[in-house]
């Protein structure tokens, strides 16, 4: 079944700009408590079941900080 | 970091400097899906000027000349004649490009030379913190604007039609995918092509043009404001709701700079072989 | 004796002949009285050759193209004269920023501004060396005839390559336009330098960390090596630096030309080397000034000229060693005074007042002249 196995997002680059909230069509992310190593507020994944694994996120994280790993197959959706 | 960043960005310079929710990133990103897709990167050459646009380049881990403001087209001409077979893509702004560079701009797309102009649109001078440019629309307060713009903006897609470029897009940061394909096409394109972004820029466009510094806000607003319209002797009606027409406008074969010049050279030194003198 | 052919060409003609000799394959211009001959001249003769003669809609974007085509491998060179060479001057600071290798010619004509197109000057002395905004530095030659309008290119395509700087070829009317006898060697007796590439692997190479005598080696574009070139004061990977990266990026790249002068710094000495009266010239009027050394030997006065060949870096050592012994020293430029505060600063012996001769308004110096102003001025 597709779905996400994980969504990895990077700390090192993450500045909390939470444009992979606004565009998840599945209401996967909402703001969470933790800070990036740039000292901004980090997105959460609170619904991994939710993902479909379409990519937005990814797609439009302006620092490439998201990557989502699909569970289908094990292999991450580029 | 997504595996595209991986591959294709400049580590040792990361993190972006680009503020939170910056169009740029998201150009960096499809620019690099583009030459990965096409399989183009060791042909890749970028040149840029001066704006946060122009960090774009920086970033990708290709060969990159930033030069001075608004003469990243001159650079790439330089780059293109030593060696036709780079493909060269120049990342400018729109002060960058059609303000100080737009003489270059003008030349460049009458030469019709093999190489492709990413315009990074945000309508703003955003680097030196919100000065107005010559896409900021009428009315519009800026830090050199504050009683509101009293000058039209230019249109750097009628520019470049007007001047003879062989393919002309604009797209946006709200469309990635539809950006990714088009830059593939203008890179593979044999002939000048120009690819408008228009791109948000939360902290002056948003907050000093739009009335918001919030990404999301910024965004949805280049998503409500850009309508489809690639015909454009309708581009009037679209603009006359307050929307920018986006979409693949032109794209034709004529003939190229590049191409003419070899073509040339070999007329002439047959001449000469022959006794003759061209 | 030497082999080779000798032609009667103009200045201009044999600039851009030594160009081509030299390895220039980019030239990147815009047609300026008295210049112009050298973009017509390469622009039939570098599609001979393969190359790529362009006329640019401006002298900002002749240059930038020049630099471009540096780094993509290529010896480039620009010519133009005044107003075009104040354009120059943001792609000049470029050059030296990148540290592009690139040949630059000003045949010097009236200013300021439009000035007088047609007639002789020498009146950006200064804006050779300091007209870009910031610390630098470069190296510019001062031709004084056709020969060397010949001998100075090939020399600065190789100090480019050499010192990855842009070097100046400071020519005037004059010399552009005059029309003489050119001794063009053989080709394989023409020495050329080219610029070092690196060999390494490209995730072990830096790309201003400093080679030999402080020159990082210069990659070509589309190698592997995916280099970061900015315009910004740089650290030693290309990022924009910090103060202390910035501080030694700025003075490296005046340190590679400026400890290394010994390389090429040039002053001749014309006439009696003991003489106690010596002029001082740079370019065209050095001619006038050996026509008056040869009049005033046969008047029975001794006299020296000093030839300064590198103007910049000023050659101090040289200058002052040339000028030794001389109680009387007159610096002739057709300029209100810009190579004597030189010449003032190097000397610096309170009796000796540095005299200027100095003849504007386009009109080239007679050597009678240089007399008569050695008598009317003693």
């Amino acid at each position: 079944m597709k779905g996400a196995e994980k969504i990895d997002i990077d700390r090192r680059y993450c500045k909390g700009c939470m444009l992979c909230k606004y565009v998840c069509p599945s209401d996967v992310y909402e703001l969470g408590q933790e800070r990036s190593d740039l000292d901004y507020l980090m997105p959460r994944v609170a619904k991994i079941e939710n993902c479909k694994v379409c990519g937005l996120c990814e797609l439009h994280c302006p620092d490439m900080a998201l990557t989502v790993i699909g569970r289908e197959k094990g292999k991450e959706k580029a | 970091m997504n595996p595209i960043g991986e591959k294709y960005l400049r580590k040792a310079f990361l993190p972006f400097i680009f503020c939170p929710g910056c169009g740029d990133g998201m150009i960096v990103q499809a620019l690099a899906r583009a030459v990965d897709e096409l399989g183009v990167r060791d042909d890749l050459a970028l040149t840029a000027g001066i704006g946060c646009s122009a960090w774009i380049a920086v970033y990708t881990h290709a060969d990159v000349l930033k030069v001075l403001h608004g003469r990243a087209i001159p650079a790439a001409i330089g780059l293109k004649a030593t060696k036709p077979s780079r493909k060269i893509v120049t990342i400018t702004g729109d002060g960058d490009c059609l303000a100080i560079g737009g003489n270059h701009l003008l030349h460049a797309c009458r030469r019709n030379i093999d190489m492709t102009v990413v315009m990074v649109n945000n309508q703003i001078y955003a680097m030196t913190g919100g000065q107005v440019a010559p896409s900021t629309p009428f009315t519009g307060k800026t830090q050199t604007t504050p009683y509101g713009n009293v000058e039209k903006k230019l249109d750097g897609c009628r520019v470049a039609i007007a001047c003879g470029a062989t393919f002309v897009s604009r797209w946006s940061t709200a469309h990635p995918k539809q950006l990714i394909k088009t830059l593939k096409k203008a890179i593979s394109h044999k002939g000048f092509s120009y690819v408008e972004i228009i791109s948000q820029c939360p902290v002056q466009t948003g907050r000093y043009l739009l009335g918001s510094g919030s990404p999301q806000f910024n965004l949805q607003w280049i998503k409500d404001h850009c309508v489809k319209q690639e015909d454009p002797a309708k581009w009037p009606e679209v603009e006359a709701q307050g929307n920018i027409p986006i979409g693949d406008f032109l794209q034709t074969e004529q003939p190229e700079f590049m191409e003419e010049v070899v073509k040339m050279n070999q007329r002439v030194k047959e001449a000469q072989a022959k006794g003759g003198d061209r | 004796m030497k082999k080779g052919r000798i032609k009667v060409m103009l200045g201009n003609e044999a600039c851009a002949e030594a160009a081509i000799l030299a390895g220039c394959r980019f030239y990147g211009g815009y047609p300026i009285t008295p210049a112009t001959e050298i973009l017509e001249t390469l622009s039939r003769r570098l599609p001979l050759v393969d190359g790529l003669c362009m006329q640019f809609e401006d002298e900002i974007a002749a240059l930038v193209a020049v630099v471009g085509a540096s780094w993509g491998g290529t010896k480039a060179m620009t010519a133009t004269s005044g107003p075009g060479f104040c354009l120059m001057q943001e792609g000049i600071g470029l050059a030296v920023a990148v540290e592009a290798p690139c040949v630059i010619v000003n045949v010097q004509r009236g200013g300021p501004c439009s000035g007088q197109s047609t007639s002789t000057a020498q009146g950006d002395l200064y804006q050779a060396r300091y007209g870009s905004n910031g610390d630098y530095s470069l190296i510019c030659l001062a031709p004084s005839d056709a020969q060397e309008m010949f001998d100075h290119t090939i020399k600065a395509f190789n100090l480019a390559e050499r010192f990855r700087i842009p070097v100046i070829i400071l020519s005037d009317e004059v010399v552009g336009h005059i029309r003489e006898k050119v001794f063009i060697p053989e080709t394989k007796d023409i020495k050329l330098v080219e610029r070092k590439a690196p060999t390494c692997d490209p995730k072990d190479f830096i790309v201003f960390k400093p080679d030999e005598n402080e020159i990082p080696l210069m990659p070509n574009f589309n190698t592997g090596y995916r280099t970061p070139v900015i315009s910004q004061a740089k650290s030693l990977n290309g990022n924009r630096g910090n103060a202390k990266e910035a501080d030694d990026n700025i003075r490296r790249i005046v340190r590679k030309i400026e400890d290394y002068m010994d390389e090429f710094a040039d002053v001749q000495v014309y006439g009696d080397p003991k003489a106690e009266t010596a002029f001082v010239t740079f370019g065209s009027v050095c001619r006038a000034a050996r026509s008056a050394v040869d009049m005033g030997k046969e008047k029975g006065i001794a006299l020296r000229s000093v030839e300064v060949k590198t103007v910049w870096p000023f050659p101090d050592k040289l200058v002052r060693n040339a000028l030794a012994g001389a109680k009387r020293i007159v610096v002739a430029e057709m300029n209100l005074g810009m190579i004597q505060r030189e010449v003032e600063r190097v000397v610096r012996q309170p009796e000796i007042k540095i005299e200027l001769f100095s003849k504007i308004g386009g009109i080239y110096p007679q050597p009678q002249e240089f007399l008569r102003f050695l008598e009317e001025k003693r």
